[in-house]
């Protein structure tokens, strides 16, 4: 099942790209086969033990059995829904591109479906060089859709993003050969842990220059605003979520020793992220700038939970992965659709949105209240979990983080009201439409996921590692 | 017991969401009564809870319901559950009794806007998230509905949403509202990480001064935030930018007494932190008395209410800081029957005068409406505190309370004394201006009274209403007599002090003579002779500044936060980060000129080239060798 959830967009991709379909009919299969990804996904969920440790669903080949390589994939529980996070975002990105028209639909759809694949193929792979190659193939459209289908400064924004993401490959690969050869293979549940400080830093800088950390977000701003906002959507929602769980899968599961030793450094890193990113995106003068920032803010806020390295902490960050995914694309989506009617994204230009606009009022003063982490919402209780993971590890990271909550309100707030509220601003004609039923299609299902998740987080919280130590498996049983 | 309590939460979500649901497709009329409709249910629910906890004897009445695990981290769990106390309870009657009465004025109120759902879909909204803060089973869900009345407070308050002011004003509710979050969920963590639960029953398992006191300060933080106490309360005079209605509801009968809930709530921990508590009492001590001055000065009629509002807060804190806690608890009973009055009495007056609230171009409206001028009148002296009104019982057992707490309590006692002569100057100042004399020109021009119809029975027979309960509603407690209410809270939280009849006797007699000595004063001042406000001018710029609050947190919070945010993005962002690409990006093709140039298509370099590597290579050979 888990080869099948890799395999299936990936043929969908091949199919686009080999079948002289018109525009219409290639776009409708993207959309089917993206949708048909999401129930494969859901068979698993239903189907998934939550109760047992180990790897589920698990499928093993021989691939150069000289050095140990194989073609491993299963799923755990906490993969299970950075899947589901996914294959749900994905789709709601391809069926938004679908919807706009993007130029050269078919190259575009297949990039989206390949891409769809290659990260459930990171999130799933156990086998270090098969991770490397999903970790790739997922970089690979990323560069195209950005540097192709991206605004006006779209070259300057590629080669940005080519050249951090290329230094942090480089490095995962030289770690990944290192400590593959130094264990005589390269599957990851085989492998057993490892105390060199430079493998695990070659892992680190790769997962910090996704994520990204502070001071390695050099890409982010112009990624994000310069790509089309499906890809956007899915650059900050999905493949970020990548960096995360490589954080968590490899560099603390397999490098014990370094992961304590560097702990302080690195949660000091994420702590000036968090605030950093939240002061900026207060400061950005346009939409996505403000999305971007918080990106950087909230990635901060995960990692700072990871490397809590304790129960409460692990717990919040999958479900705080699950929920900015979710959060931050629905974010983009909205921003697309609103540039589109405005023609910009200058938050000066902006504003009186909601007057006779129901529906996008609604939807994004929703996803705004759940985005600065409004209690109640599934956003606050992962913020809860990971800072009171934190805070035990030392109260002045708590603090940190209880700051930079106070500082997402403002920015958040100061978002919602630049678009909704007071006089209609230059850029908004009486002829800009409410979002239209296809958009509300799109963005919808995302709301509401994060609603059900708003009155039940535990249904990630609880189910992300079998039993009530979280801790005890990622130091013992995943080691 | 338990039905009646999950009715009562879950009904105003029902209205909220059903409104929200339905759209356009019904009226808006139709989306006002299903929201007063869910209102009234949940009060049906809370009164069967009551009946029912009645029936029971005193260790009986605590119950928990458990619905799902709402959150769990390790083995730490939260449930979605709801704690039926007589605690619990009593908030719950007087949220939604009260609220009712207040959705129900909305109707009339509302009428004819253009966004009357969206109004009537955030007023359920509201009362759901404030049940959800009353009847919450552990600290967590308790958080949970206090950041949701913020947010519907926020939204409310911005509800005028083209208007620049309600909007800076909502935010600035909802960010000093996220001040106090924080520090609530400080002080939570601390629970956390000492007892591994949030269940209320925690609280009494925390030891060591260090984390009882952090954890005090912390939920105290919250308090002050939601209840606009010193030194967060400079949010409460901006809310007034939201419909009058909103004013009554959250921010004069409800959200902002939470913070006394809390307190009462969670007096475990405050008893184990005296410093803390004292430190409470302090602070409402403090804001009661500069409320009571900045009230003095203001023209805005829903500022007057908003900073007696405060006023009276600084009350409730000041008694449940001492450890009197039903005699707190009382008076937030009888204070939101008085408030929400004078609000939906100034209500009907800012409607019947064409949305004016300055009271200097208001007077004489005693003889365009009778009976709105007699309910704010039983209002004001409900407020002042003059007996038989309801104010009188609830704020002098206060009072009494404070002479039973040694040194410090007498310095308490003094302030609060003080501050009833303070109502009763302020109260009598706004009520001689707006009502008495002759109608002012501005007055007669634009008045047009209540018709009989919908509107006018919808916000007419609620302020009746009020006005019953603001007369009988103080009869419920007497101190020296019968105390039931200090009864039905006693297995709750145990009373700290025990003020003798002696001392309710002298508080009474001596806050009654001063309240009344304060409405004689202004009686002299605005009664007999129309003056305007006070001319020192001094004093009177320092207290229409509001003693320059709004313009200290803006130097010391607001525009450092501001200018680091520039500076980050100058001198980091910009230059070393941002741009960091680009050089990168010419570093690399810079150096693959240099390189280009080595291919010059030129057989004699390369052969040069190839040359000298092998020598090099053989100098190095030989070396290692």
């Amino acid at each position: 099942m888990t080869t099948l959830l890799i395999l299936l967009p990936i043929g969908a991709a091949l199919a686009i790209w080999v079948l002289p379909l018109n525009p219409v009919s290639a776009g409708s299969l993207a959309v089917l086969a993206a949708l048909v990804e999401v129930g494969v996904w859901m068979q698993l969920l239903v189907r998934f033990d939550f109760d047992q440790t180990g790897l589920q669903f698990e499928q093993h080949r021989n691939w150069f059995s000289d050095l140990n390589v194989s073609y491993h994939v299963g799923v755990y529980g906490f993969s299970v829904w950075l899947i589901g996070l996914t294959v749900i975002v994905m789709a709601a990105a391809i069926a938004y591109a679908f919807w706009v028209g993007r130029e050269h639909v078919r190259a575009y759809m297949g990039l989206m479906l390949l891409l769809d694949g290659a990260v459930v193929g990171v999130f799933s792979a156990q086998d270090l060089l098969l991770f490397y190659a999903f970790f790739e193939a997922m970089l690979i459209p990323l560069y195209v859709l950005v540097g192709v289908w991206g605004g006006p400064g779209r070259l300057g924004a590629t080669l940005k993003f080519v050249i951090y993401t290329m230094a942090g490959s480089l490095l995962m690969l030289a770690s990944i050969v290192v400590y593959g050869l130094s264990k005589g293979t390269f599957d990851l549940v085989k492998i057993g842990s490892s105390g060199s400080d430079w493998v695990f830093l070659g892992f680190v800088a790769a997962f910090a220059i996704k994520a990204p950390l502070f001071p390695l977000h050099g890409w982010l701003r112009d990624a994000y605003t310069e790509s089309s906002p499906e890809v956007a959507a899915v650059l900050s929602g999905v493949v970020s979520k990548a960096a995360a769980y490589g954080f968590l899968r490899i560099a603390i599961t397999k490098f014990p020793g370094p992961a304590s030793d560097f702990r302080t450094p690195i949660l000091a890193l994420a702590a000036v992220g968090l605030v950093y990113g939240a002061l900026l995106a207060f400061r950005a003068p346009d939409l996505r700038g403000v999305i971007a920032y918080s990106s950087l803010s909230q990635m901060s806020l995960i990692t700072l939970g990871l490397f809590a390295a304790n129960d409460l902490g692990f717990d919040g960050s999958v479900l705080q992965m699950v929920n900015h995914g979710l959060v931050s694309a629905t974010l983009f989506l909205l921003a697309g659709m609103i540039e589109r009617r405005a023609l910009t994204g200058e938050l000066g230009r902006l504003g009186g949105m909601a007057r006779g606009r129901p529906f996008l009022a609604t939807v994004l003063m929703t996803t705004g209240i759940i985005a600065l982490a409004v209690p109640f919402s599934s956003a606050f209780a992962g913020e809860f979990l990971i800072l009171a993971g934190v805070f035990q590890q030392g109260w002045g990271w708590a603090v940190v983080g209880a700051v930079a909550i106070v500082l997402a309100a403002m920015y958040m707030l100061r978002l919602i009201s630049a678009v909704l509220h007071q006089d209609p601003g230059p850029a908004i004609s009486d002829a800009a439409l409410d979002l239209r039923p296809a958009e509300l299609g799109i963005v919808v299902p995302l709301v509401g996921c994060l609603l059900a998740l708003s009155a039940w987080p535990a249904a990630i919280s609880q189910h992300s590692f079998a039993g009530d130590h979280p801790k005890q498996q990622v130091t013992e049983a995943f080691r | 017991v338990v039905v009646g309590a999950w009715i009562c939460l879950l009904a105003p979500l029902g209205g909220a969401l059903t409104v929200t649901g339905a759209g356009l497709s019904i009226s808006r009329r139709t989306a006002a009564y299903l929201a007063t409709l869910s209102v009234l249910v949940a009060f049906g629910g809370a009164f069967t809870a009551f009946v029912a906890l009645l029936g029971r004897s005193g260790g009986d009445r605590e119950h928990v319901s458990t619905a799902w695990t709402w959150l769990s981290g390790g083995a730490y769990r939260s449930g979605f559950e709801v704690l039926i106390d007589p605690l619990s309870v009593m908030m719950m009657l007087i949220v939604s009794g009260v609220g009712f009465l207040i959705v129900a004025y909305s109707i009339g109120y509302m009428d004819g806007d253009r966004e009357e759902r969206r109004y009537f879909a955030y007023m359920a909204l509201f009362v759901f998230s404030m049940l959800l803060l009353v009847q919450g089973g552990n600290l967590l869900l308790l958080l949970a509905g206090w950041g949701m009345v913020g947010l519907s407070s926020y939204l409310l308050i911005g509800f005028w949403h083209e208007r620049p002011s309600a909007i800076a004003a909502a935010k600035k509710a909802f960010v000093m509202n996220a001040i106090g979050d924080a520090t609530m969920a400080l002080a939570l963590f601390v629970v956390i990480k000492r007892t591994g639960t949030l269940a209320f029953g925690a609280l009494g398992d925390v030891h060591g001064s260090w984390a009882v006191n952090l954890i005090a300060l912390g939920l105290l933080g919250g308090a002050v935030a939601k209840s606009a106490q010193l030194p967060l309360q400079t949010w409460l005079p901006d809310a007034m930018e939201g419909p009058t209605p909103v004013s009554a509801l959250i921010h004069a009968a409800t959200m902002v007494t939470a913070g006394v809930y809390l307190i009462v709530r969670t007096h475990v921990i405050f008893e184990a932190a005296p410093k803390v508590q004292d430190l409470a009492a302090g602070l409402g001590a403090a804001t009661l008395l500069l409320a009571g001055l900045i009230a003095l000065v203001q023209v805005d009629i829903k500022r007057v209410i908003a900073y007696s509002t405060m006023s009276q807060i600084g009350y409730m804190f000041l008694g449940v800081g001492l450890g009197a806690y039903a005699n707190g608890m009382f008076h937030l009973m009888t204070h939101a029957f008085f408030k929400a009055l004078l609000f939906m009495a100034a209500g009907i007056v800012i409607h019947a005068l064409a949305a004016e609230q300055d009271i200097r171009k208001m007077g004489g409206l005693r003889q365009l409406m009778p009976r709105v001028y007699w309910a704010f009148l039983i209002g004001a002296l409900a407020l002042v505190g003059i007996p038989p009104f309801a104010g009188f019982f609830s704020k002098d057992s206060i009072l009494a309370a404070a002479m039973d707490h040694g040194a410090y309590g007498y310095v308490l006692w003094v302030a609060g004394l003080a501050g009833a002569f303070l109502t009763g100057l302020y109260t009598f100042r706004m009520l001689f201006l707006v009502f008495w004399g002759e109608p002012s020109p501005f007055a007669r021009e634009h008045f047009h009274a209540l018709k009989n119809d919908v509107v006018g029975v919808s916000m007419g027979a609620t302020v009746g209403v009020l006005a019953v309960l603001s007369v009988i509603g103080g009869w419920l407690q007497f101190a020296p007599v019968w105390h039931p209410v200090e009864t039905w809270l006693e297995t709750v939280a145990e009373p700290l002090v025990s003020p003798t009849n002696w001392q309710e006797a002298v508080s009474s007699i001596l806050a009654v003579g001063l309240g009344a000595a304060g409405i004689g004063v202004a009686w002299l001042l605005y009664g007999v002779k129309r003056r305007p406000v006070p001319r020192a001018a001094f004093w009177q710029r320092t207290l229409e500044r509001k003693f320059y609050f709004d313009e200290l947190y803006d130097a010391l919070f607001y525009r450092p936060s501001a200018w680091t945010a520039r500076a980050f993005g100058r001198l980091i962002e910009q230059p070393l980060i941002a741009g960091s690409g680009r050089e990168l990006g010419e570093d690399t093709r810079d150096l693959g000129g240099i390189l280009a140039r080595l291919q010059t298509g030129l057989l004699r370099t390369y052969a040069l080239a190839i040359a000298s590597a092998l020598a090099v290579l053989a100098v190095v050979f030989v070396a290692v060798k």
